[in-house]
């Protein structure tokens, strides 16, 4: 009879398996994120269910980033501050770094207050780039306002569902002591890197 | 690897450049950050994921990813991404990557279509690849021999897959996922222009007044360019419009000034009724700029009862009543249908009126339909075509919101039409999915360009009607390499006698090898698997069982035909567990790579990290395949089922030099020119960089004749870049060389002396333009010089009186196409309009997005979104599973009435990117008859209780 041994991908591919007489296999059903059936929906197939967590905004435990720098995730619930509009950002109203402090809210960090967009012109007659893209060339400018690209946060920012996730092996290395929580983004660090042939 | 010597500087350079802006950083903050960083290499490369294209850097340390950052020298991004453009640090490294080659077999380890998985070699792979390819040459030619290509390649793997297909394998069985996403756009360029993609460029955005989104959720689906469509926003509200169309309300709309929701499908009579506005108000306030008109434009049009891309009559699947009757209530009116109350005022200039039956037959040539047919009018016709579109007659059919009041939604309507008219306002129309996925897509995408040239608010700074793309290469890859099964590269097409030459002579293969019949389209693909004809079919870069309509025809083909299906992931999805063979490739940082975004910016990135397991690129894959057939095998005579002969072109191929058993690798890719590409460690551009496919690796993989693969020894990728890119070089595709788009941050093309293209088909901007006003002697202000269907016969609305073709040499169309309902409608059982698209957070099929903890976790399932007095209406409660079913399928999802997407009663909208929430399988896979493209974004459906 045929032996079928149901193995997890991960331990399967661990491990340096020939193919021999008792091949270990896989079933389709084994492999990738529905486990059920594939043919029929009558079954106990289902969407994995969406819960986001439930804390007021100021009370939730922070999310570590993912990686230096990378935009944090909202840890506290959103309901009723979306959807944002023009003339109405909830989000600013906590997060400014003028009050972000007292309301235990994370600053929005100062990359968020710096331009990068070249103002390239056009009078009717002529388009005149701002700068010298052939050259790689940057600009960075300072603003006291939040800068309108960032404006909508829930580009970068999203709430998390309390689900298990599926497994990711990427490992994050922070290269400041708070780089868990806070963005170092700024200063000289803006333009590391950028010169790639650079020897 | 990495060179440690050059990180070394690098951090040096920053550390001074700290010091000379005068920061303060604790010594012991450095100290630690420099530890850190000094074995960090940041690189540029293009985002994974949609068609804008923003520009990443990207760390790497120790062979890992440790961290993205937007590339502040990226002019489309400019230092900022999305999630899910931050998180491609991520997307490689899911537990649950491929590793290893993949086999069904039986308990003897013999290949067994009912059998399980097992792990097998390359070899023993490409061993069952040459097989089952063989087999299926031998009962089907080369229409049995399929590829479901990809708008994700990299432009080098699409070149590579391109050429073993149509120059190897002589099978235009070829055709991509980014038929499902653009063909509309592609055709209407076409049509209008006579050459593909668009005039502007994402510069527009900051130049224009008014953005117009026409079924488009930029916000989520491109939402760089919305953060730009922001800015310039919020730099001047008042100046700034932004208007959003589209038959449901979504992030798109929240910061827009004026929000439009209509009925699915009026979209076509919303671009006429502005039309209709320019046109016949024009006599009083003097509003068509004639002079621009009269120089550069001409009108047209083209038959109305051309279907809806179904299953028609007779095809096999449908004698052998694998379609139901439920499906074919649907199917039926590929055939004819009735014309509707709706569609009738606007069907009367074609003698239509309501109650007729309209069938659906339009000429056949060669055996097909020919959809694109059309011809030049008057412009006194296309006024005539234009009269049925009163703001009362657009406005009564085309209101989606059933609680808005009438009176408004015309005001709304008259605002809308009114800014595009406004003289001195410029207007940027952008659109995606919502007028590409249409049984009319390409009619619509036509209509768009009517409006901005009838005021010459096209291809100019800041105004232009500008088709978004959904995919990182829909433009690089599939478009201006040519994917499809009709294309070859640079706007080349198949059955061109002259393209097929100038492409044979290219790649050194010889005359009349290519086949000239293209026509098995990404739908066409899956229908003959399930009628038998194609017994083969390899899956790359794309998930074509979990992304396409009526989706249990064609999961039940993959697994119970005779045939053999093989899919090339970096993870198992749908398609890679319904196929016989699955092979791991690498992910997009483990290989060299080029993306062309849709602004026609080429970008260019270098392998960051060594591949997992055993996985390798798709080129590789391409290529050894390339091995296992020699010109014996496969360039001998064959006779198509149109009855058409490929002639034998073996005894040519000798004359040329070669042999009988000369394989197709010697010729297609370890070709005398493929190794003049050194591989030099001393070249700046590969200093430091692996290249798996040129040297090997450290993994020691071993390849497809079962030996430890040591590299092709020449700089591959460069070649097929070059060897492509030599297509348009001359012909206003211009690329510029490898090297360059290593040291910018992309270019857009035509790229001629060293300069980008900013506004194509304007004298000022394009040479090509200039050129061509230069040679015809004139003055204009634009050259619209594509030169596909530039010579057209005479006729009416009614069709073709003098069928003496004229040639109108550098200019555009303008269409009559009316608005025609959908082939399936709410009714009393299915009472609902579908739609499907995507989120933010989640890429396509979710394959990669659904791995990275973050973007899992910020939606972790696909909602139905749905009005809630629906949902009170079905019995059906907020968070609780509903069915949603329609004449095709059901599956359960989770209902949501208060979330991002708010649909006005009547519409729910289900994402695609969830394995488990199937929504395809409830999908209706009806195309647009002139570009095979599915309308994902229409069907009728019922919801109650799960």
């Amino acid at each position: 009879m045929k032996r079928i041994i149901k193995l997890s991908m991960g331990l399967l591919l661990a491990s340096s398996i020939v193919l021999a007489e008792a091949t270990p296999t896989i079933e389709e059903e084994a492999l990738g994120l529905r486990k059920t059936n594939l043919y029929d929906e009558d079954n106990a197939t289902k969407g994995d269910g969406t819960q986001y967590g439930d804390a007021m905004a100021g009370t939730s435990q922070k999310i570590e980033r993912a990686f230096q720098d990378a935009p944090p995730m909202i840890p506290h619930s959103i309901e009723g501050m979306l959807p944002i509009t023009i003339n109405n950002n909830m989000c600013k109203g906590c997060h400014m770094p003028d009050v972000a402090p007292a309301l235990k809210a994370t600053p929005i960090p100062d990359s968020h207050f710096t331009d990068f967009r070249p103002k390239h012109t056009y009078d009717g007659k002529e388009f005149k780039k701002a700068i010298d893209e052939m050259k790689n060339e940057v600009s960075i400018e300072k603003k006291k306002e939040l800068i309108g690209a960032r404006f909508n946060c829930s580009q970068c920012h999203a709430p998390q569902s309390k689900n298990e996730a599926p497994k990711n092996n990427f490992t994050p290395e922070f290269t400041t002591p708070d780089g868990a929580n806070k963005s170092s983004w700024n200063g000289s660090k803006l333009t590391e890197g950028l010169d790639t042939l650079a020897d | 690897m990495a060179l440690s010597r050059r990180d070394f500087l690098k951090s040096t350079a920053a550390a001074s450049a700290a010091s000379a802006i005068g920061m303060s950083v604790p010594s012991s903050l450095q100290a630690k950050a420099d530890e850190a960083q000094s074995g960090w290499r940041w690189d540029k490369a293009a985002c994974r994921f949609c068609g804008t294209g923003c520009g990443i850097m990207m760390a790497t340390k120790e062979g890992k990813i440790v961290a993205v950052k937007g590339d502040p020298a990226a002019p489309v991004n400019r230092g900022l991404n999305c999630i899910k453009g931050y998180f491609n640090a991520k997307i490689m490294y899911g537990a649950d990557r491929l590793k290893t080659p993949l086999l069904r077999v039986n308990d003897k380890g013999e290949f067994d279509k009912k059998g399980k998985f097992a792990p097998v070699s390359w070899k023993r792979a490409f061993d069952e690849m040459e097989i089952h390819i063989k087999k299926a040459l031998k009962a089907s030619g080369p229409e049995g021999v399929g590829v479901f290509a990809s708008g994700q390649y990299t432009v080098m793997e699409g070149y590579a897959a391109l050429k073993m297909m149509k120059g190897g394998l002589r099978s235009n069985a070829f055709d991509p996922n980014a038929r499902h996403c653009m063909a509309s756009a592609v055709v209407g360029f076409y049509q209008t222009f006579g050459i593909d993609e668009p005039s502007g460029c994402y510069d527009d955005i900051e130049l224009t007044d008014t953005v117009v989104a026409w079924g488009s959720n930029m916000a989520e689906m491109h939402p760089i360019l919305w953060s730009r469509v922001t800015d310039r926003k919020l730099s001047d509200p008042e100046r700034v419009k932004v208007i959003n169309i589209s038959t449901y309300r979504h992030r798109t709309s929240d910061l827009a000034d004026m929000e439009i929701i209509f009925t699915p499908n009026t979209d076509l009579a919303l671009w006429n009724y502005i039309a209709r506005e320019i046109v016949y108000r024009d006599d009083t306030e003097k509003i068509i700029d004639w002079d621009f008109v009269n120089k550069h434009i001409v009108f047209a049009a083209s038959p109305v009862n051309i279907g809806y891309g179904m299953r028609r009559e007779g095809e096999k699947s449908l004698v052998d009543g694998k379609y139901t009757p439920l499906e074919m209530e649907t199917i039926q009116k590929e055939m004819s249908k009735v014309v509707s109350a709706t569609e009738a005022p606007a069907l009367k200039p074609y003698g239509y009126k309501e109650g007729d039956v309209m069938k659906n037959e339009v000429p056949l040539v060669d055996g097909k339909p020919e959809v694109l047919k059309h011809w030049e009018i008057s412009f006194e016709e296309y006024k005539k075509f234009l009269e049925p579109y009163t703001l009362d007659y657009v406005a009564s059919i085309s209101k989606g919101n059933p609680d808005e009041d009438m009176e408004e939604f015309k005001k709304k309507l008259q605002t809308l039409a009114n800014l595009y008219i406004e003289k001195g306002r410029k207007v940027v129309s952008f659109w995606t999915m919502g007028m590409n996925q249409h049984t009319r897509g390409t009619w619509v995408n036509t209509l768009s360009y009517n409006v901005h040239f009838l005021l010459n608010k096209q291809a100019k700074p800041g105004d232009g009607a500008f088709s978004l793309t959904g995919q990182p290469s829909a433009c690089g890859t599939a478009r201006e390499v040519g994917t499809f099964c009709h294309r070859l590269p640079a706007d080349m097409m198949v059955a061109n006698p002259q393209h097929r030459e100038i492409t044979e002579k290219a790649w050194k293969i010889p005359a009349t090898t290519l086949n000239p019949v293209g026509n098995q389209h990404i739908m066409k693909i899956h229908r003959d698997i399930e009628d038998g004809v194609i017994k083969f079919a390899w899956v790359n870069v794309c998930n074509p069982y979990q992304d396409t309509a009526s989706a249990k025809h064609w999961i039940k083909a993959a697994r119970e035909m005779d045939n053999f299906i093989v899919t090339s992931d970096g993870y198992p999805g749908i398609s890679a567990k319904v196929s016989d063979l699955i092979l791991p490739s690498a992910m997009i940082y483990e290989k060299w790579g080029a993306y062309g975004n849709a602004e026609r910016r080429t970008q260019h990135w270098r392998q960051q990290v060594l591949p997992v397991g055993d996985a390798m690129s798709d080129t590789w894959q391409w290529v050894e395949l390339s091995k296992r057939f020699k010109i014996k095998d496969v360039w001998g005579e064959y006779t198509l089922r149109n009855g058409l002969k490929l002639p034998s072109v073996i005894e040519e191929a000798k004359k040329m030099g070669y042999t009988e058993d000369t394989t197709l690798f010697d010729i297609l890719f370890a070709n005398e020119r493929a190794k003049s590409y050194k591989l030099d460690a001393n070249d700046p551009i590969q200093k430091g960089y692996d290249n798996s496919e040129g040297y090997g690796d450290s993994r020691n993989v071993k390849g497809s004749d079962g030996e430890v693969f040591k590299g092709y020894g020449f700089f591959v990728q460069k070649y097929l870049f070059e060897e492509y890119a030599d297509f348009g070089r001359g012909h206003a595709h211009d690329l510029a060389d490898f090297d360059t788009y290593h040291k910018v941050r992309g270019l857009k093309w035509p790229v001629v002396d060293g300069k980008e293209t900013q506004w194509r088909f304007n004298v000022q901007y394009d040479p090509y333009a200039a050129k061509a006003v230069k040679a015809a002697g004139t003055n204009n202000s634009h050259a619209f010089y594509g030169t596909l269907a530039k010579a057209l016969v005479q006729g009416d609305l009614m069709g073709v009186k003098d069928p003496t073709p004229k040639p109108l040499p550098n200019k555009a169309k303008i269409f009559a196409r009316p608005y025609m309902d959908p082939p399936e409608m709410p009714d009393k059982e299915y009472p609902v309009w579908l739609a499907t698209g995507r989120v933010l957070e989640h890429w396509h099929s979710g394959t990669m997005t659904m791995r990275v903890p973050e973007l899992y976790r910020a939606v972790p399932e696909a909602l139905c979104y749905m009005h809630p007095e629906d949902a009170k209406k079905y019995d059906v409660k907020q968070g609780e599973l509903c069915w949603v079913e329609s004449r095709r399928g059901k599956v359960k999802a989770r209902v949501e009435t208060r979330g991002r997407n708010r649909p006005s009663r009547g519409l729910v909208f289900v994402p695609w990117f969830d394995e488990k929430v199937f929504i395809n399988k409830v999908c209706l896979d009806a195309t647009c008859p002139q570009s095979g493209q599915t309308d994902f974004k229409k069907c009728a459906v019922k919801i109650y209780k799960a």
